[in-house]
C-alpha cells in the first residue's frame, strides 16, 4: 500500500534523524516529538522504501541518498525525490499510462482504475499519491477538471540537463536493487502495484 | 548598528476597568543575520509585539527603529507569516504569492518573475494553479512563506508558524525556514519568532527572548550557540530547556543570570509546550 504520508512527512523525518547525526531509535524519534511510534511509520516505511533511510533492529539510519537530499536545497530535493519516485512501480505505471493516453491526460478515475487490480482505492488514497506525483512534478494536475496532465519534457528522460533521470553516480541510481524485484513486468503485474515498495530499481 | 532595535515598548488597552497593560516595557535589539526567538505564557503580548514592530499597530510608548529609522508605519522592510496561513481562498497559488506585491507599484513582469522565483525556491513549482483548499498543512505555510519572501523583506516576522502543523511536517519545515534565512542570496537578513514552545525556539534561534506574564517584560535574553541542527536530547538543550521554562513558571528576573545554567532537575515533561 502507498503510504499515508505527505512528502512533508517524509523530509520532516529525514531532518529529525539527521538531528541525532543520522542514526536513531526508532522509538526515540517518536518520543522527540511526542508521538507514538505508529505515527511515523508511513513515513519512515516509505523512506526506506525510497532508500533513503535504512532500518536495521529498530534503528534508523540515513543512506547517502538521504544524506545529501539533506545538505541540498529545497529546489534539488524535489529532483531527488522526483528521481526516486520514478523508479517505483506504481509511478512508473501511472507515467506509462499517462504517456499513452489521448492528449497526455489521466482522469483520477483512470487513475483509481489503475489502481484496482490489487486495491479498491479510495479517493483520499489516489489524491494522496497525485499529491506526491505532483509535488515532485511528475505531472502537473488540474483540480477543475480532476486530471493529470504529462509534463513531457520532464517525465520521457528529456530531463533539463541539472537532472538527468539516472545518471551514474546520480542519487537516485544508488538505491540498492530488493530482492525479487522483477522491473521489466513489474507494470503489469498487479502484485506488484499494490507494492511499489519492492520496485525501486537499480 | 542593530537592524532593529524595541526601545521600551508599553501597550495598554482601554476597558470597563480602567487601563489595562498588556506589554510594559520591553527592550532588545535584532542584529543583522540574526536569528532572534520571543517566548512567553500565552496572553502575555507576544503576537502584539510582532504587529508593533512591524508597524501594524502601534505601541502606547516606546518607539521601534529599523536601521536607526522610526517605524511609524507598516513596514516594507519586514513580512509576516501567520499560524492560520492566511491565505486567500478564492485565489491560485500563484495569485496568493502575488497578493503582496501588486501594491508595490512593480511591473506586471517583475511581478511574475518575483512570483516565480518563490514559488520555486520555496518548492512549490507544481502547485502554482492549485489552490489552498487543495493543499495541506505543510504546503498551505509554504504559500504563506512564499508570500512573505517574495516582496525580498529584510526580517521575516513569523508568528506561531508551526503549531498548525503535524509534528513531522513542522520539523521538515523549520529546517526549510533555516535554510532559506541562511542562504546569502535569498531574504531574509533576519527572523523574529514568536512561539510559546520553548523547545522551538532553542531548535532555531541565536538568541531567545523570554517574556513575563502580563503585562510582560523581558526576563532575559538567552544567547544560543549550540551548533546546528541541534540534538533536543543533548545535555547543553536540557539545561537551556530547564532554564527558560522556570524561567517563565517561576517569572523570577535573573537578568544578570548565566547563559549556560547548572542543570539540576531533569526536563519538565512534554516537549516545552507552555499552552
Amino acid at each position: 500500500m502507498f503510504p499515508k504520508a505527505s512528502p512533508s512527512e517524509l523530509q520532516g523525518l529525514l531532518v529529525l534523524i539527521n538531528e541525532h547525526k543520522g542514526t536513531e531509535d526508532v522509538a526515540r524519534l517518536a518520543d522527540d516529538l511526542d508521538l507514538e511510534i505508529d505515527e511515523i511509520l508511513p513515513s519512515l516505511d516509505y523512506a526506506e522504501t525510497l532508500g533513503l533511510v535504512k532500518v536495521v533492529d529498530g534503528r534508523a539510519t540515513l543512506s547517502d541518498t538521504g544524506r545529501k537530499m539533506l545538505s541540498v536545497s529545497i529546489r534539488e530535493r524535489k529532483t531527488i525525490l522526483r528521481d526516486l519516485l520514478k523508479k517505483t512501480t506504481l509511478f512508473k505505471t501511472i507515467l506509462r499510462a499517462l504517456e499513452s493516453a489521448p492528449e497526455g491526460k489521466l482522469t483520477e478515475d483512470d487513475v483509481q482504475r489503475l489502481l484496482a487490480f490489487t486495491t479498491a482505492p479510495s479517493d483520499s488514497y489516489v489524491l494522496n499519491i497525485i499529491n506526491w506525483g505532483r509535488y515532485a512534478e511528475l505531472f502537473r494536475y488540474d483540480s477543475d477538471e480532476h486530471v493529470l496532465v504529462a509534463v513531457r519534457s520532464r517525465v520521457q528522460g528529456r530531463s533539463p540537463p541539472s537532472s538527468p533521470p539516472s545518471a551514474p553516480g546520480s542519487p537516485g541510481a544508488r538505491v540498492s536493487p530488493t530482492a525479487d524485484n522483477p522491473v521489466s513486468d513489474a507494470s503489469n503485474s498487479p502484485r506488484d502495484l499494490a507494492h511499489p515498495a519492492s520496485t525501486v530499481a537499480a | 548598528m542593530a537592524l532593529i532595535e524595541v526601545r521600551d515598548i508599553k501597550k495598554d488597552y482601554p476597558s470597563h476597568h480602567g487601563t489595562i497593560s498588556i506589554i510594559n516595557g520591553v527592550s532588545f535589539e535584532v542584529a543583522d543575520s540574526d536569528f532572534v526567538a520571543i517566548v512567553g505564557p500565552s496572553g502575555c503580548g507576544k503576537s502584539t509585539l510582532l504587529r508593533i514592530i512591524q508597524g501594524l499597530e502601534r505601541a502606547s510608548s516606546g518607539e521601534i527603529r529599523f536601521r536607526e529609522r522610526l517605524v511609524d508605519t507598516v513596514s516594507n522592510e519586514m513580512a509576516m507569516v501567520f499560524q492560520s496561513f492566511a491565505l486567500m481562498p478564492w485565489l491560485s497559488i500563484k495569485e496568493n504569492v502575488a497578493f503582496g506585491l501588486t501594491a508595490r507599484g512593480w511591473t506586471p513582469e517583475k511581478i511574475a518573475s518575483q512570483v516565480d522565483r518563490y514559488i520555486s525556491v520555496t518548492g512549490l513549482v507544481g502547485f502554482e494553479e492549485a489552490y489552498p483548499r487543495e493543499l495541506s498543512g505543510g504546503m498551505r505555510q509554504r504559500v504563506g512563506l512564499a508570500r512573505a519572501l517574495a516582496v525580498e523583506p529584510a526580517v521575516l516576522l513569523m508568528d506561531e508558524p508551526f503549531s498548525a502543523l503535524d509534528a513531522l511536517t513542522a520539523e521538515g519545515l523549520r529546517e526549510e525556514v533555516l535554510q532559506l534565512w541562511r542562504d546569502p542570496d535569498l531574504p531574509p537578513e533576519a527572523v523574529i519568532l514568536v512561539t510559546h514552545n520553548i523547545e522551538e525556539a532553542l531548535l532555531m534561534a541565536d538568541r531567545v527572548v523570554v517574556m513575563s506574564h502580563r503585562p510582560s517584560r523581558v526576563l532575559a535574553v538567552v544567547p544560543v550557540t549550540l551548533p546546528r541542527p541541534r540534538d533536543r536530547k543533548s545535555e547543553a538543550f536540557y539545561e537551556l530547556t530547564d532554564y527558560l521554562y522556570s524561567l517563565i513558571t517561576e517569572g523570577s528576573p535573573p537578568l544578570s543570570a548565566p547563559a549556560k545554567p547548572v542543570a539540576s532537575e531533569p526536563p519538565p515533561a512534554g516537549p516545552g509546550d507552555l499552552q
